[in-house]
């Protein structure tokens, strides 16, 4: 089944206009990189972060009053995605599919630690709440009076493409007419020093060196029709765990093999780490390859969002940022593999272009 | 009730796995379902001094690590992988060449209890901790279980707080019935953890006293854990291979409630849709209902608003939480009283709701035993923070 992208909005460390910040991506700009300390262990770690500007029209909900930046990077994204469809969807048929990964860590961080500083009867029953995964979801569906499905996913870094899968599902199920699917992420010294330890982060002393990724934080929506807007998703391909890092490559060249015929690029998920190597085997050398977390970091849950938006962005300006141009009216490729065993992906085409063969 | 008479393939529980606080596998589940079991005990995994709730209901770390038979890999696993594998085990026992196209499986916090020592590691000096971060992540438990039995599919986790592991369920047999997937592996899993525990505790939703769903001096919830999973098939193709049918899922809905991050509408709308829905998508009435698995938290709040809307729906259709013997075990609830329902539906009995004592609202509760019936239609309900409201209907299957 295609799915017809509506509506699309990102909130990035480099701006939160498409067509703005697609254009600095297409001129070579990068987002700045800052210092975040960690004032528990005084770790330092380089990462990009989104400006306060980005939200701060965000009009007043009594939602957003309490909540973290995660929720309100997500409302932003939503209801920009929204308001960039030709026609509104009516709200009593449309479906919420939110992606997640690290989730609302700042509360969940703070709430454990008052916890261990000053024992349970400090515990905190106004964070509590927003520590649920589901909470940013909670708070974009109220603020947009979403009453039926609301459902979100969590995984790593290519859980973006299993919601998507599941928006699919609902939309081809027949139960709603859209799809809002949203991701985001907010940045916290505690996510950072997780994946320090884990030997994923660029050294803080060496900002120019390409290995090792820069955490990001920001969000990232489409609204999916299943017919409306320039751009269609032909197919979307979750792809198998792998359980060594060794097997990436194998997981990912599965997913491209599905997805590949008349493929002409790729957005792919590479961030300084075992990443890049394994899609570039999954790809094959000649593969025109670009992916936008060099500029924007690594936002996790959100990046395949990120990625689906400059996908859909090279298609439309028949240009990929730091490459050659992609062949006329090629498909894209939207490649994600995680930092802990999920892979996926999904072919992008303008709707002007034919949907090839295998298409679902 | 109105059908909505879409594409319709009907959709068959070909086996499933449990544990529980119940018991390990189905056979001691329904023994415990049967005898009324209070499963609840005093916590002892952290420490509960500073908590009003100093109870919940635990799974048995010997058992279930002797159960994993572990290898040294997988010695770094949180106990919740070894919960999902304990229940695939099961599964896979009851029909070894299931095949699943895709993992849809629900939890909220997976291996919270690892984030919470790498957190206390960075305070104790900051010790390498990479074991913790790598299992800790809410995908990794049941991409462990998959690994350990050689399941090459992509897993699908959903957190929808408390309805997590219906609407796993829910959304896979969606899409079996609308012809997306054949064959769906569906469950939900979720460990205990101090987070967790305290966190239900700040906002009094955790009692200190005995768990009492529905009834009129309740005080609140204790928490639970565990693991269950279906192996789901397009029915067609499960009698192709002769399959064991055990039951049919035939009815699914959801809706949000937008009242309150936490708490529901007292008017009970959220959950009504959600149980209308079901019903339309299983063409059924009301009145062919059997036995209502309740979400029934036994908080004050829920159980009013799941009430009033059972109550209007349904009338004296029998209801029972069973929460009041396992606990709440979250995202692993709606996959546990799945299977619940399930067993009651093939064995034709109504599991009991205990520690009831006095009516507050004009529901038929099972009141503290076990009692035999004849139905053919279960639903189980589950709710969760974020307004989310989610119902399954299961049929028994009558060869």
């Amino acid at each position: 089944m295609s799915l017809s992208i509506a509506g699309m909005s990102w909130v990035t460390p480099l701006g939160s206009n498409v067509n703005d910040v697609w254009q600095r991506l297409v001129a070579g700009e990068a987002a700045a990189i800052e210092i975040l300390e960690n004032e528990q262990n005084g770790a330092r770690y380089l990462v990009r972060r989104v400006p306060p500007t980005a939200t701060a029209h965000l009009p007043p909900h009594a939602r957003l009053r309490r909540a973290s930046a995660i929720s309100r990077f997500a409302a932003a994204a939503g209801l920009a995605a929204l308001a960039t469809a030709k026609t509104p969807p009516s709200l009593d048929r449309i479906a919420l599919v939110f992606a997640i990964s690290n989730g609302g860590v700042i509360y969940t961080r703070r709430f454990y630690a008052e916890i261990v500083k000053s024992g349970a009867q400090s515990a905190s029953p106004l964070l509590f709440p927003e520590t649920v995964f589901n909470a940013p979801a909670s708070h974009l569906a109220a603020i947009l009076e979403i009453s039926g499905a609301s459902y979100t996913v969590v995984g790593d870094g290519a859980v973006g493409i299993l919601a998507l899968k599941l928006a699919e599902d609902l939309l081809a199920s027949g139960d709603v007419d859209a799809c809002l699917v949203v991701a985001a992420e907010e940045i916290d010294p505690l996510v950072c020093e997780a994946y320090r330890q884990w030997r994923f982060l660029r050294d803080p002393k060496k900002p120019e060196t390409p290995r090792g990724m820069i955490m990001s934080e920001g969000a990232g929506a489409v609204l999916l029709k299943r017919s409306e807007g320039e751009m269609e998703i032909d197919q979307i391909a979750p792809g198998a765990n792998f359980f060594r890092r060794s097997e990436a490559s194998e997981r990912l060249g599965s997913v491209v093999s599905r997805l590949k015929n008349e493929i002409g690029f790729c957005v792919g998920s590479g961030n300084g780490t075992f990443i890049d190597r394994a899609e570039r085997a999954a790809l094959g050398d000649d593969m025109p390859v670009y992916s936008p977390k060099i500029a924007l970091g690594e936002s996790v849950g959100a990046s395949v969002f990120w990625q689906l938006i400059t996908a859909a962005k090279a298609l439309e300006a028949g240009t990929l940022p730091g490459s050659s141009k992609p062949p006329v009216n090629s498909h894209a490729l939207v490649l994600a593999c995680g930092l802990n065993q999920q892979t996926g992906g999904l072919t992008l085409r303008r709707r002007d272009c034919p949907a090839f063969p295998g298409s679902t | 009730m109105k059908s909505e008479g879409k594409t319709s393939r009907r959709v068959a529980i070909v086996a499933a796995g449990v544990v529980s606080p119940l018991g390990f596998g189905l056979t001691e589940t329904l023994q415990s379902l049967r005898q009324a079991r209070d499963c609840v005990t005093p916590v002892t995994a952290f420490s509960v001094e500073k908590t009003r709730c100093k109870t919940a209901a635990q799974i048995d770390d010997g058992r279930l690590l002797d159960q994993a038979n572990r290898s040294r890999q997988s010695r770094r696993l949180h106990r919740a992988s070894y919960m999902v594998m304990t229940a695939l085990a099961e599964l896979l026992e009851r029909s070894r060449k299931f095949e699943p196209e895709i993992a849809i499986v629900g939890t909220t916090s997976g291996g919270m209890s690892f984030g919470e020592n790498f957190y206390r590691s960075l305070g104790n000096g900051g010790a390498r901790s990479a074991a913790l971060i790598a299992n800790y992540p809410p995908q990794k438990q049941i991409v462990d279980a998959m690994e350990k039995f050689g399941i090459n599919a992509p897993a699908q986790v959903i957190a929808n707080a408390c309805a997590s592991g219906t609407n796993a369920i829910g959304h896979a047999f969606n899409a079996i019935r609308t012809g997306r997937c054949h064959r769906i592996l569906a469950g939900g899993y979720d460990a205990l953890s101090e987070l967790v525990f305290v966190g239900f505790d700040s906002l009094q939703a955790a009692t200190p006293e005995k768990c009492r769903p529905f009834d009129s001096n309740r005080s609140g919830m204790v928490l639970g854990e565990g693991a269950a999973l279906l192996a789901l098939e397009e029915f067609e193709s499960a009698r192709s291979h002769c399959a064991e049918i055990l039951g049919e899922i035939i009815g699914y809905g959801i809706s949000t409630d937008n009242h309150h991050l936490t708490q529901p509408n007292p008017d009970g709308s959220g959950p009504r849709r959600a149980m209308e829905q079901a019903l339309a998508q299983a063409q059924l009435e009301p009145n062919q209902v059997g036995y209502i698995n309740a979400h029934g938290t036994a908080t004050v709040l829920n159980d009013t608003a799941e009430g009033k809307a059972i109550a209007e729906l349904f009338g004296d259709v029998p209801v029972s939480s069973t929460k009041s013997m396992m606990g709440h075990s979250l995202g692993a609830a709606g996959a546990i009283e799945a299977v619940v329902s399930l067993l009651a539906l093939q064995d034709q009995f109504l599991p009991p709701n205990i520690n009831f004592r006095e009516a507050e609202l004009s529901l038929n509760i099972v009141a503290n035993e076990a009692r035999d019936a004849q139905f053919d239609c279960t639903i189980s309900n589950s709710f969760g923070f974020g307004g989310t409201n989610a119902t399954i209907v299961l049929r028994r299957f009558a060869r």
